[in-house]
């Protein structure tokens, strides 16, 4: 399974939809709590989750998830921009993503990338 | 030329003036110390002339007593020569004492033991003429005399008897005499005193007497005798010194005093007082361009490192314009140019912000669509999924479309290029048209949202109202909690028409109040929160001043809600 963090309604539902077209199992949560509550619930294969969200910044998402939950893989997926360029994308990965992605997302990749996880 | 240069040269300037002032004053100075220096001499010429006189009309009253013996009555001779031998043992300048008759002819001379010849010494020089000419007491030119068998001079005055002239009795003197009165005037050594007969022969002289009396005085010296009584000149000594001479003739014995002043001793003292003068004036200048360039430096080196500064700046350097000191309108200037610099980097900064967002606000519905678009490519395009894609893209592609328009109006509003096509309507229609709009998009979310309106009729461009309540609503419902209310009035209130939107959201610190409706002034908070550009509530301001109204933001404070008010100008009755 796996669990979509993202505040954007119409990009969380794109994605869902075109995840489970690939056959994936997919949870939505619009914020960062909403993420950890589903994850607790049950631990999804990988957690995919935006930078920016309106209640909890993304790499406190990424820091909690990877100290709670090690099993869960975490792929970043970010817009871009002055805060998300070089150093924080760097960052996302010593925190422990799996992988990071800039928007609009590859979407081919992202496959390839759920594909190979463990 | 460098600012010190300029500075300098005005110090020049100034001064220039003062050392024309100087030189003309220097020049006055001169000719006035030598003209007081030349009163001084010739003043000191008449009185040792006057007791040179003094000394001669001495003799001449002991000449004129001695004159009046009866015995020169009778023709006495021998008696006279008695008494006369008395008198010149009593006058030590007197060397000798002869009576003659009134041609020259000696009838007794001291010098001489009586009965010896004497000599005829009317034509020894023009005294005798004089005397019998004009019957007064004459001083005989320096002549070699017969009897003293040396050069000298004589006092002679008329022995009147019954109106006649019967002798003319003489005094010869010791020209040592005369020398001993300039003496007692205490002339300063290097200085020739000298007393010259008719003739312009040397009768006296303070200097090598011996060499020198009984010559023609200096060719200068007689040349200006022949021409006045008294004067000054600058000529030389008979040893060939230049001097500078005052001159005076003696009315009474027709003799001259002059005095040879050493030519350096009057330059000296008429130009001690130019030296001085163009020594203080060299000082001040000295001191001029000193100061000048102390002040110079104080002035120039705040601008050079103001200018250093701004070329730093001009080649893109981050620098900051250093703080200097001199005077007050450089040191604003400093500031002004600091505020300004510091004004372009903070507009600088905002705008790679504003850049940086701008991307990141472009990728969000960038990315929705892609993948919608991914989506549409593999489901069945009759399929659920098909149509909600192509919800997904009409959604997106709106706000794309919202977000290039607000950046093209901002542009053309910034630009002062945005023309409002007015018309008259009421307000409280346009505003209940667009909720209920929104309310069936379901833009409006999970959000509360109440109406509040009452009529109010505007003359405004009805798709800028629409942008700007669009704009107002879009930012309540970005910056507040599903579930939380959003309040949306309208009222009349003292000729305005007044939107209010309140919202229960995340609210605003006071000092975000201020600063939210300038352009890219989205705060950390909101950015993070919200996304957008932060371009929304400045093209509100934009837009709403363009129509002549306001607008105000208030806030209970951080997470108590904020409330955006919007005042716009009520239309006039005959518009409505």
């Amino acid at each position: 399974m796996i669990i979509i963090a993202e505040d954007e309604p119409d990009q969380r539902l794109a994605l869902r939809l075109a995840l489970q077209k690939e056959g994936y199992p997919v949870r939505e949560a619009a914020s960062g709590a909403e993420a950890l509550s589903l994850i607790a619930q049950k631990a999804p294969r990988a957690l995919i989750t935006d930078i920016f969200m309106p209640d909890m910044d993304g790499l406190e998402l990424i820091t909690q998830v990877r100290d709670e939950f090690p099993d869960v893989r975490i792929i970043v997926v970010s817009g871009g921009g002055k805060r998300t360029s070089g150093d924080y994308f760097a960052s996302t990965r010593v925190l422990g993503a799996h992988a990071t992605l800039q928007k609009p997302l590859d979407f081919e990749q992202l496959v390839t990338i759920l594909r190979s996880l463990p | 030329m460098r600012l010190r240069g300029h500075l300098l040269l005005l110090t020049f300037a100034t001064m220039l003036p003062v050392v024309v002032f100087a030189c003309i004053v220097g020049y006055f100075l001169i000719n006035e110390q030598r003209e007081t220096f030349r009163r001084g001499a010739e003043d000191r010429a008449l009185a040792v002339l006057t007791a040179i006189d003094n000394e001669l009309s001495g003799s001449i009253s002991a000449l004129a007593a001695l004159a009046t013996l009866p015995t020169l009555d009778v023709g006495d001779l021998d008696g006279f020569r008695v008494r006369a031998q008395r008198v010149l043992e009593a006058q030590p300048d007197w060397q000798n004492v002869n009576l003659a008759l009134p041609d020259g002819q000696q009838v007794m001379n001291l010098q001489v033991p009586p009965g010896m010849p004497l000599p005829n010494i009317g034509k020894l020089d023009g005294s005798f003429e004089r005397l019998r000419a004009t019957g007064k007491p004459v001083v005989s030119d320096l002549a070699f005399g017969p009897v003293l068998k040396r050069s000298s001079f004589a006092v002679r005055i008329p022995v009147v008897r019954d109106g006649q002239i019967r002798y003319v009795l003489s005094a010869g003197m010791n020209p040592e005499a005369l020398r001993r009165v300039i003496r007692a005037q205490r002339l300063p050594l290097d200085w020739v005193g000298v007393v010259v007969d008719r003739n312009g022969r040397v009768v006296s002289r303070t200097v090598d007497p011996g060499q020198t009396e009984g010559q023609m005085a200096s060719q200068s010296l007689r040349d200006a005798l022949a021409r006045s009584g008294s004067g000054w000149f600058r000529g030389s000594t008979i040893e060939g010194k230049p001097v500078y001479t005052p001159f005076r003739r003696s009315e009474s014995s027709g003799w001259a005093f002059a005095m040879g002043i050493p030519a350096r001793v009057v330059d000296e003292a008429a130009w001690r007082g130019g030296w001085l003068l163009a020594g203080g004036l060299l000082a001040a200048l000295a001191l001029a361009v000193g100061l000048a360039s102390f002040w110079g430096r104080r002035i120039s080196s705040p601008i050079a490192s103001l200018a250093g500064a701004a070329t730093a700046i001009g080649r893109g350097e981050q620098v900051s314009v250093p703080e200097v000191g001199g005077p007050e309108e450089i040191r604003q200037l400093s500031r002004t140019v600091r505020g300004a610099v510091e004004a372009l980097q903070e507009v600088d900064r905002q705008k790679d912000e504003f850049l940086a967002m701008l991307s990141h606000e472009l990728r969000n519905p960038l990315n929705a669509l892609s993948t919608a678009a991914h989506l549409l490519a593999i489901s069945d395009p009759a399929g659920e999924d098909a149509a909600a894609a192509r919800g997904i893209i009409e959604r997106q592609t709106r706000r794309m479309g919202r977000l290039v328009g607000d950046l093209l109006d901002m542009s053309r509003l910034t630009m002062g290029k945005l023309l409002l096509q007015q018309e008259s309507f009421d307000l409280a229609g346009t505003l209940t048209g667009i909720v209920s709009t929104w309310r069936a998009s379901g833009r409006l979310g999970a959000h509360d949202v109440r109406l509040d309106v009452e009529s109010a009729p505007v003359h405004a461009d009805p798709t800028r109202i629409e942008q700007i309540v669009d704009n107002l609503v879009d930012n309540a419902v970005k910056f507040t909690p599903a579930g939380c209310g959003i309040t949306i009035s309208l009222k009349r209130e003292a000729g305005s028409a007044v939107l209010r939107v309140s919202d229960e959201g995340i609210g605003l610190s006071p000092e975000e109040c201020g600063r939210v409706f300038e352009l890219f002034a989205q705060g950390e908070t909101s950015a993070r929160r919200g996304g957008g550009l932060g371009i929304g509530l400045a093209l509100v301001r934009h837009l709403v001043e363009a129509h002549g109204g306001s607008v105000h933001a208030s806030s209970g404070g951080t997470g108590k809600g904020a409330t955006f008010e919007v005042r716009l100008p009520l239309a006039a009755r005959k518009a409505q």
